[in-house]
């Protein structure tokens, strides 16, 4: 240790001898060394930010939607719903029809179509509880699904008015309950599974009513934020588990509904809002994290309002969900997690095999590319994406990942570049000390220096130039790290592990660059050496 | 037993095509305590019988004992331990490394003393050193803060500062007016007087071979003559104080 020591003391006096040549080498060092720092930095910033995007994007997001789009659409023309034969043609919800289809008399058959969509048919619901009660149907069936009884009296909108047209489509069926969502939460692989019912719904201040806003409703679940990665919440929180799980009255604005509300920059959090004639507490404000996406009115996340679900299937009487939203620990499990979805769900709602299913399964992908299409065209895109919905997500991330790989070799190799200039700026200078230091190192051979004393000091010179750029080198880069994401708002992060890594790179720059020198050092014999002029 | 023991040592260099004979067969004795002055011209074979007493060259063919010890064929890591221990170097134009304290130019023979000694123990070391050179006022001093004289009587410190049995005093004089370089002989010859060291000096120079107890004389490589020879006392200069530093 002491010899070490010893070592460290001789290369620091010959450093400190020669200070204008060995600060311009650690400059070079410094140069490089910043540069590895802040593209490591950089690049592994640009990593994190690019993962947080594929996540807030939903790479990892499917979406379980009430209803069946596709057959709904071919259903909707002049295909006679008494031919129930035909399965293709079948109205949602079919887990069921198709097996009552059969034993169910004729002018059952006649008015199932509308029965599934037309709730409010008292005759065909006779009819049906009277199918149940003979045997003929699962039992539990119309629990779930009946949730709209015309008979009981609401003292706010019913289903049929809030949806008008009940075949409204997508999401309107009423296939989807809270027990399924519970049931796709068990699924190995699944992250987060959040139950939604999604209205538009007239939200109006308490302490004054001329202050009203129409929009977006979602009874939701606590789990939403862990989905929704892209959220803040700049008042207040989230709605938490207690809430739902006891249909509190409690809301979470979004921030243009609180704007609307209650105006730019103002705390809605504790204030009363009245929604159906109900009272709701605000609990918080949400609002968008990324720069990429601002809160603009209408659109479905910020011009809206969140409550809990339970509070929503409470005060509206209902049982059924529109969507259940789900994300994947994995951004690249969603296709075979989208399967098992699909596959657990058919069992749930015992759909047979020739059956279609009464839900549909989309993951992100899907919904992207097959938005703001034409019926038949998402029709046809929606067919192709069987398969392409499992890749096209993945692709991009993978090919984000790639483009992003590509930019770290392209910033690590300019620093390797700068590195490589460093070290031989190191090398130079110990070449120029040895020659300037012929006399002494004959007279330190002369003082009894082995060959190895003499190449160690030089490599230990060259060690600690490289090492104080090192240093300098890391700072610069903190500096220049953080003055990018300060100034450009570049996302840069800097680990524990770059900072050692730095150090090492240095050092080892340091041994690499000495050794050369120091071999001609050692090599040098002592007689010549002592006569050199 | 003799401190040097040189038997029919020779030396032969290959320069280009010629073949060097720097030493045809030299044979010589010297005891301890001895102040031996080898002196010749250029060319004589004095500079090459420096560099293999002093270890830093081995001879062609004989056998060199230094305190008894064959160093004629050791290994390079041996023999700088040999030089390290036993032989302290004083080198014309001083050699002193610029920008380095008196005192760490003193300390660095103890830089590669094995084992190492403490910092603390090779600090004390050099400043006794030093004190016994009458610098220990002058510790921290760079070398170009001191004359001349000073910074010779700093090159003899560190040749001492390890307890060397042989002191090597190559051309010591070479770059000193001649009231220093009386000065710096009169140090050798205190030196010796009080602690008994055997020095052998090397010059070109008659009256400075002179001062030492015997002269050697070298020519085309063999001694011409080896002669005992009384000290010169003559110090030219009257006001002289004492120079070393009592009881060292």
């Amino acid at each position: 240790m002491s010899s070490l020591r010893t070592l460290c003391d001789l290369a620091f006096t010959a450093v400190r001898r020669n200070r204008v040549q060995s600060s311009l080498a650690v400059l070079g060092v410094m140069i490089g060394v910043g540069a590895l720092v802040t593209s490591l930095a950089l690049g592994r910033g640009a990593q994190q930010a690019l993962n947080e995007q594929l996540l807030a994007a939903g790479v990892n997001m499917i979406v379980v939607t009430a209803g069946n789009y596709q057959t709904q659409r071919r259903q909707r023309g002049d295909v006679d719903a008494s031919n129930i034969s035909d399965h293709a043609s079948l109205p949602p919800p079919k887990s069921w029809a198709e097996q009552v289809a059969l034993t169910l008399p004729q002018e059952l058959r006649s008015g199932l179509r509308s029965a599934v969509y037309r709730p409010e048919d008292e005759r065909l619901f006779s009819l049906l509880r009277r199918a149940l009660q003979d045997g003929g149907l699962p039992s539990g069936l119309l629990d779930v699904h009946f949730e709209d009884d015309p008979m009981e009296l609401h003292d706010h909108p019913t289903a049929k008015e809030r949806l008008g047209d009940t075949l409204a489509g997508l999401g309107a069926a009423a296939t989807l309950t809270l027990a399924d969502a519970e049931a796709i939460r068990a699924i190995p692989g699944v992250q987060t599974a959040a139950s939604g019912v999604h209205e538009n719904a007239r939200i109006t201040r308490a302490d004054d009513q001329s202050k009203q806003w129409l929009t977006r409703m979602h009874g939701t679940e606590a789990g939403l934020p862990t989905i929704r990665r892209g959220w803040t919440f700049p008042y207040g929180r989230f709605l938490n588990e207690r809430e739902v799980a006891g249909s509190e009255q409690v809301m979470v604005l979004g921030k243009v509904a609180a704007e609307r509300l209650y105006g730019a920059g103002v705390n809605p959090v504790g204030q009363t809002i009245l929604l159906w004639n109900q009272e709701f507490k605000v609990v918080g404000v949400v609002d968008s994290a990324s720069w990429a996406v601002q809160p603009v009115t209408g659109d479905d996340q910020f011009d809206a309002f969140y409550v809990p679900v339970t509070t929503v299937h409470r005060l509206l009487n209902l049982s059924k969900l529109n969507t259940i939203t789900v994300t994947t620990v994995n951004a690249g499990g969603t296709g075979e997690i989208a399967k098992v979805i699909t596959a657990l769900l058919r069992e749930r709602h015992g759909i047979t095999e020739q059956m279609p299913d009464d839900f549909t399964v989309r993951t992100q992908a899907e919904q992207v590319l097959s938005k703001g299409l034409s019926p038949e065209l998402a029709l046809t895109v929606g067919g192709n994406l069987a398969r392409m919905e499992e890749i096209t997500m993945e692709q991009i991330s993978a090919s984000l990942q790639r483009a992003n790989r590509t930019m770290l070799a392209l910033l690590g190799g300019v620093a390797m570049i700068s590195l490589i200039v460093g070290g031989i700026g190191v090398m130079n200078l110990q070449l120029l000390s040895v020659t300037q230091r012929t006399r002494e190192v004959g007279l330190r051979m002369a003082m009894g220096a082995r060959k190895r004393d003499i190449a160690a000091q030089f490599v230990s010179e060259a060690t600690m130039i490289s090492l104080a750029g090192g240093v300098l080198g890391l700072l610069a880069g903190l500096f220049a790290s953080s003055m990018l994401e300060g100034v450009l708002q570049w996302s840069t992060t800097i680990s524990p592990l770059t900072m050692v890594l730095a150090l090492v790179v240095a050092a080892a720059l340091g041994i690499i660059a000495g050794v050369y020198p120091a071999q001609r050092a050692a090599g040098l014999d002592p007689i010549g050496a002592l006569r050199f002029e | 037993m003799s401190v040097i023991s040189l038997r029919n040592v020779t030396k032969v260099y290959q320069l280009g095509d010629n073949t060097v004979h720097a030493l045809r067969g030299v044979s010589l004795d010297i005891e301890e305590g001895e102040f031996v002055a080898i002196t010749g011209p250029s060319g004589s074979g004095k500079s090459t019988m420096m560099h293999i007493l002093g270890c830093l060259d081995q001879p062609t063919s004989g056998t060199y004992l230094l305190n008894g010890k064959d160093v004629s064929s050791l290994p390079s890591e041996e023999l700088a331990a040999v030089r390290n221990k036993q032989i302290g170097f004083v080198f014309q134009g001083f050699n002193l490394l610029p920008r380095t304290s008196a005192v760490e130019n003193v300390e660095l023979p103890l830089l590669y003393c094995r084992p190492l000694l403490p910092a603390q123990t090779r600090r004390e070391m050099a400043m006794k050193a030093l004190a016994s050179m009458g610098l220990a006022n002058r510790s921290d001093h760079h070398p170009n803060q001191l004359s001349g004289g000073q910074q010779q009587r700093v090159a003899i410190a560190r040749a001492l500062v390890n307890q060397p049995s042989l002191i090597l005093a190559d051309e010591p004089t070479g770059n000193l007016d001649t009231k220093t370089s009386i000065e710096v002989m009169r140090l050798l010859q205190e030196l010796r007087e009080k602690s008994g060291i055997t020095i052998v000096l090397i010059t070109h120079e008659p009256d400075i071979a002179a001062y030492g107890s015997r002269i050697i004389s070298v020519r085309d490589g063999v001694i011409i003559s080896d002669k005992p020879n009384e000290p010169r006392k003559d110090f030219e200069v009257e006001e002289f104080e004492p120079l070393l530093a009592t009881g060292s």
